[in-house]
């Protein structure tokens, strides 16, 4: 069984849909929000924050943390996340085992590391400060990956395994990611997921992406693939009830295909757990 | 290769024009089935700048549909070079961008194009400033005389006053409309423009040069009664009349707060 408490199936916020969630009350169990777009001192975004924040659970998900980057922590970066964190109140918050910003640059993107003992102790060193700084654990997500360093001595998977032991970070589970990196770098996803802590698992990510032929890019601009959801019925058999959460960033549809995706991942979990064939 | 390195060859790849990866790196990466590490370097390569130029074409869209893609995709890329993001939200990026543009073309096409790019920056900066509390005509119905010999207001933290030297309002209306761009042409006169927001929306409007100036005098200390007797020369006993429409619409605008500081974008 995953962590206690699930908080059921949800999507990531978008200010294209802001509106109509306010006006229509969705059948949506929680949101996630990207925290960078709610970093900012005032307007839109953080007037709809506030409003939908009344109505449905929220949880914070990062993209400029940068775990694993050269640099020192971004102190400020961190105070802000925190005083945001104050203000959503969130069931938890997650970034990406990743690094975003080099020594010189922010680059502004996932970018993979070496899964080595020396990356372990430099982000698990770096997991232990955020985690001060933001009186939690931190959630960290496996990452779509399209290079791998040839250093690595070991799986992404055992790589957050070990982390999750080392630090007591928990774990967001990307199923997407997992089949993108899988099909990329040629590498068996359930491997993947059965090397995971299935007690360190706090949340599940659903997404779709691109297919270019040979190889596959994490686009989050499709429905959801079928192999992506035969992978999450497997995931769900092996952790059991576990948050869920849709993601969409692009080409974005009517609301109600979101809302009918997650009544597909709602109906797969429901056979998984009631011992149904889903 | 310890991480660092590792690390310091990627970033250097990645911000470098050159698609070709050094020997070093290349032999870094382990290629699979799927991808070679050359292939797989090229997508990481690719989506940075396609990322970076995504996000000025979002803030600028004038300026894009001014320049035309070609020139704008040349201008974007010497501004990532000159200036490589480094803030932690991309939002920031274009920051810097009318200030690039200073020393990247030559006039003619200096000038108006960097009041363009100022201006559709404005519009990025009022999306998200800082909330406050705006004057209201509700609350100023309940005003007392003291409240009114005391008022003091500037411009809400959102208010950007662009003092315009083209027909950069007209290019950009158009620009967002879709319709074919009107030729650049020099105004007979600088034009101020406000770009703000209210209730959550940004706005915008041009002054006429009176109304301006009995803005500017309003939100730099100026009192009612003052603002009145400044009018008087030329509206003599309508004077009082034409500040209390003024300040009646400022206030329905949105545009006034009580105490607080002007923030100017002063033309260079």
């Amino acid at each position: 069984m995953s962590m206690c408490n699930p908080l059921g199936f949800g999507l990531g916020l978008r200010s294209e849909y802001y509106q109509q969630i306010l006006e229509q009350r969705p059948a949506v169990d929680w949101f996630e929000i990207i925290s960078e777009n709610y970093m900012v001192e005032g307007g839109k975004a953080l007037y709809f924050l506030d409003a939908i924040k009344e109505q449905y659970p929220l949880v914070m998900h990062g993209v400029s943390l940068s775990i694993g980057g050269p640099h020192a922590i971004d102190i400020d970066y961190l105070r802000q996340l925190k005083s945001l964190a104050d203000r959503v109140q969130p069931h938890w918050i997650s970034d990406h085992l990743c690094w975003s910003r080099g020594n010189a640059h922010q680059l502004h993107d996932l970018l993979p590391l070496p899964f080595t003992q020396e990356s372990l102790l430099h982000v698990a060193a770096r997991v232990r400060l955020v985690q001060d700084v933001l009186e939690r654990p931190l959630v960290l997500e496996n990452v779509s990956a399209y290079i791998q360093w040839g250093t690595s001595c070991m799986s992404e998977s055992q790589f957050l395994a070990e982390l999750s032991y080392l630090t007591g970070c928990e774990l967001l589970l990307d199923v997407n990611n997992v089949y993108v990196s899988a099909r990329n770098q040629d590498f068996d996803p359930w491997q993947f997921i059965m090397e995971l802590p299935h007690d360190r698992i706090r949340q599940i990510h659903l997404a779709g992406h691109s297919d270019y032929g040979h190889y596959l890019i994490d686009t989050h601009d499709q429905p959801i693939a079928d192999p992506v959801w035969s992978l999450y019925s497997k995931a769900l058999s092996y952790l059991g009830a576990t948050s869920t959460l849709i993601e969409r960033d692009d080409h974005f549809p009517p609301f109600e295909e979101l809302l009918s995706e997650l009544a597909q991942a709602r109906a797969i979990a429901h056979g998984v757990i009631s011992g149904a064939t889903p | 290769m310890s991480l660092i390195i590792q690390q310091a060859a990627l970033e250097a790849y990645l911000t470098d024009e050159s698609t070709l990866p050094s020997d070093v790196l290349l032999e870094q990466i382990r290629s699979s089935t799927a991808l070679s590490a050359l292939e797989g370097l090229k997508i990481y390569h690719n989506a940075y700048r396609a990322r970076l130029l995504t996000v000025l074409r979002e803030d600028f869209p004038a300026l894009y549909h001014w320049m035309g893609e070609e020139s704008f995709e040349q201008l974007a890329m010497a501004y990532i070079a000159a200036w490589p993001p480094r803030h932690f939200s991309i939002r920031w990026l274009g920051e810097k961008l009318p200030e690039f543009i200073g020393c990247y073309v030559a006039e003619p096409q200096l000038s108006p194009m960097r009041e363009l790019a100022k201006l559709e920056w404005a519009f990025t900066l009022a999306f998200d400033a800082q909330d406050a509390e705006a004057l209201s005509l509700e609350r100023m119905s309940s005003f007392s005389a003291e409240d009114w010999i005391s008022l003091s207001v500037s411009l809400t933290p959102s208010t950007r006053w662009l003092p315009l030297q083209y027909n950069t309002l007209e290019l950009w209306k158009t620009a967002k409309s879709g319709d074919r761009l009107p030729s650049i042409t020099r105004l007979p006169a600088n034009q101020d423009c406000l770009v703000w927001r209210h209730d959550l929306v940004c706005q915008y409007r041009s002054l006429e040069p009176e109304e301006a100036s009995a803005l500017k005098f309003f939100i730099e200390g100026g009192s009612f009664a003052e603002l009145c007797e400044l009018l008087l020369p030329e509206h003599a006993e309508q004077a009082p009349l034409q500040a209390a429409t003024w300040l009646k619409q400022w206030v329905s605008e949105g545009l006034l707060m009580r105490v607080g500081g002007i923030e100017e974008v002063v033309s260079e």
